[in-house]
C-alpha cells in the first residue's frame, strides 16, 4: 500500500447563519497551521506540505476546501445565487472552521485571497491566532482583467481562468506541478472564481487597518515570488513595510501559487516562516 | 520576424494538443513587431496564412504589439519576470493588446501555447 498520511473528513457548521458542509484535510501532529487556498482552487495546493514529514514532525496542518470549492458542496439554494465572497463571509467560515475543530490559536498560512484574509483576521481577530503567514498577499490588488470572462455560459470559465492565472507561475516550476495546478482551476465551479475574485478586487478595506496589526503579539511574515504578476513584490513589499514589524521574503523564482506550482521551491521558504512564529501552546483538538 | 511565425506554423503542425485546441479558432490577429505588421490567419487551429503588412484592409480580431527585444526575453528558456507571459509584456509595459479581447480570452491557452512555440528551440518549458 502506498497511502499518503493525510486524512481528510466532513465539518459540519454554521456560517452567518447558513449550513455548510465543509471538507477539512488534516496531517501531522503538534503546533497547528490553519492552511487556505487561493481563489478558484482548493485544499490540494497544500498536498505536498502536508506530505513532508520534515514539516509535519511538529506541525498539524489543517487545510480545509471553501465553502463552493472543492469537496465543499455549495449550501442549499446555490442554484438561484450568485457566488460573491466578502471578506466579512470570509472570516466568518475561517473563524467557524477554528471552533469546530476546537483550534486553540493555530499558526494561520494564507496564498492569495487566502494571504487577504490572514492579513484580515491579523487586524481585526489577531486573538484567535498565534501568527500570521501571508503568501502572495498584499493590502489591495484591482483586477487588471475582467472578472465577468470567467463566469458566462457561453464559454468554459475553468478553462478561461486557468489560461489566465498560467500567466502567474514561474517557469522554474515543474511541468507536473504546473499543470496540476491548473488543473484545480480548470475544475472550478461555475462562477466560483469570479465570486473569490470579487472579494480578492474590489474589496479594499484592509489598506486602513495594516498600521494596527500588532506583531508583537502576533507576528506576520509576508512571503512573495517574483514571478508573481498579481501580487508582484513591489506589492508585497508595500503591504509589509505598512505593517510594523512584519517581515517579508521574496522568492525568485517562484510565482503566485508557490506551495502547488513548486513545492520544493516553496518548502524553505516555508519552513523559515515557521522558524519566525512563536512557540506551540496546547492545542484543545 | 518572419522565420519565427514560420516556424511557429511549422511546430503547430506538429503538435496535434494544439491544434484541437483551436479546433474552433479560425481567426486574422496581428502580431505588430517595432511598429511592424504582422497578419497571421488561423483556420481551425491551423495557422494558414502569414502576410507583413502595413495593412489598413486586413480585419483582425485581436492585436499583440510588443518589440523584438521583448520577444527575445519572452522565447528564452526561463524568461525573466514580466518577460515570461504575454500578460506580463502588458503588465511590465512592453506589450499592448487590443481589439476582440473576449475572442482572445476564450482561445487563450490556445494562443498563449502557439505564441510560446519558439521556446522548444531551445529544449525549453513552453
Amino acid at each position: 500500500m502506498n497511502i499518503e498520511p493525510i486524512t481528510g473528513g466532513y465539518l459540519n457548521v454554521t456560517v452567518e447563519g447558513v449550513p455548510q458542509r465543509i471538507y477539512v484535510e488534516q496531517a501531522g501532529q503538534g503546533r497547528p497551521v490553519l492552511c487556505l487556498h487561493t481563489a478558484g482552487a482548493d485544499t490540494r495546493q497544500w498536498r505536498h506540505l502536508m506530505n513532508d514529514a520534515g514539516v509535519t514532525a511538529e506541525h498539524r496542518l489543517i487545510a480545509f476546501d471553501m465553502p463552493w470549492h472543492g469537496k465543499s458542496l455549495p449550501p442549499e439554494g446555490f442554484q438561484t445565487q450568485e457566488y460573491l465572497l466578502t471578506t466579512q463571509t470570509y472570516m466568518a467560515t475561517v473563524l467557524a472552521v477554528l471552533d469546530g475543530l476546537g483550534l486553540d490559536r493555530p499558526i494561520l498560512a494564507g496564498c492569495s485571497m487566502g494571504g487577504r484574509i490572514a492579513l484580515q483576521l491579523a487586524a481585526r481577530h489577531a486573538d484567535r491566532f498565534s501568527g500570521f503567514i501571508a503568501i502572495e498577499a498584499s493590502d489591495f490588488q484591482p483586477a487588471w482583467y475582467d472578472i465577468d470572462w470567467f463566469d458566462r455560459p457561453d464559454a468554459h470559465g475553468g478553462e478561461m481562468g486557468a489560461a489566465l492565472v498560467s500567466a502567474n507561475i514561474s517557469p522554474y516550476a515543474p511541468e507536473r506541478e504546473r499543470w496540476n495546478t491548473l488543473w484545480m482551476f480548470m475544475q472550478s465551479g461555475p462562477g466560483v472564481f469570479r465570486g473569490d475574485l470579487s472579494f480578492y478586487t474590489q474589496d479594499d478595506s484592509l489598506i486602513g487597518l495594516l498600521g494596527a496589526i500588532d506583531t508583537g503579539r502576533t507576528p506576520v511574515h509576508l512571503i512573495v515570488g517574483a514571478y508573481d504578476l498579481t501580487c508582484t513584490p513591489e506589492d508585497a513589499s508595500r503591504t509589509a513595510a505598512a505593517i510594523p514589524g512584519a517581515t517579508l521574503a521574496v522568492m525568485d523564482e517562484l510565482g503566485h501559487f508557490p506551495m502547488s506550482e513548486h513545492p520544493a521551491g516553496f518548502r524553505p521558504f516555508f519552513l523559515d516562516a515557521l522558524g519566525r512564529m512563536p512557540a506551540a501552546r496546547a492545542s484543545a483538538a | 520576424m518572419l522565420d519565427i511565425f514560420r516556424d511557429i506554423q511549422s511546430r503547430l503542425e506538429d503538435s496535434p494538443h494544439l491544434r484541437r485546441l483551436g479546433r474552433l479558432f479560425s481567426e486574422t490577429i496581428l502580431i505588430e513587431v517595432d511598429g511592424a505588421e504582422h497578419y497571421l490567419t488561423f483556420d481551425r487551429g491551423r495557422l494558414v496564412q502569414i502576410v507583413p503588412g502595413p495593412s489598413r484592409r486586413t480585419p483582425w480580431r485581436f492585436a499583440l504589439r510588443t518589440d523584438a527585444e521583448a520577444l527575445h526575453a519572452f522565447w528564452q528558456p526561463r524568461p525573466a519576470p514580466g518577460f515570461h507571459d504575454i500578460f506580463g509584456l502588458v503588465k511590465i509595459g512592453r506589450g499592448r493588446i487590443d481589439g476582440d479581447i473576449l475572442c482572445l480570452v476564450r482561445n487563450l491557452r490556445f494562443f498563449k501555447e502557439i505564441m510560446a512555440l519558439p521556446r522548444a528551440r531551445t529544449g525549453a518549458c513552453a
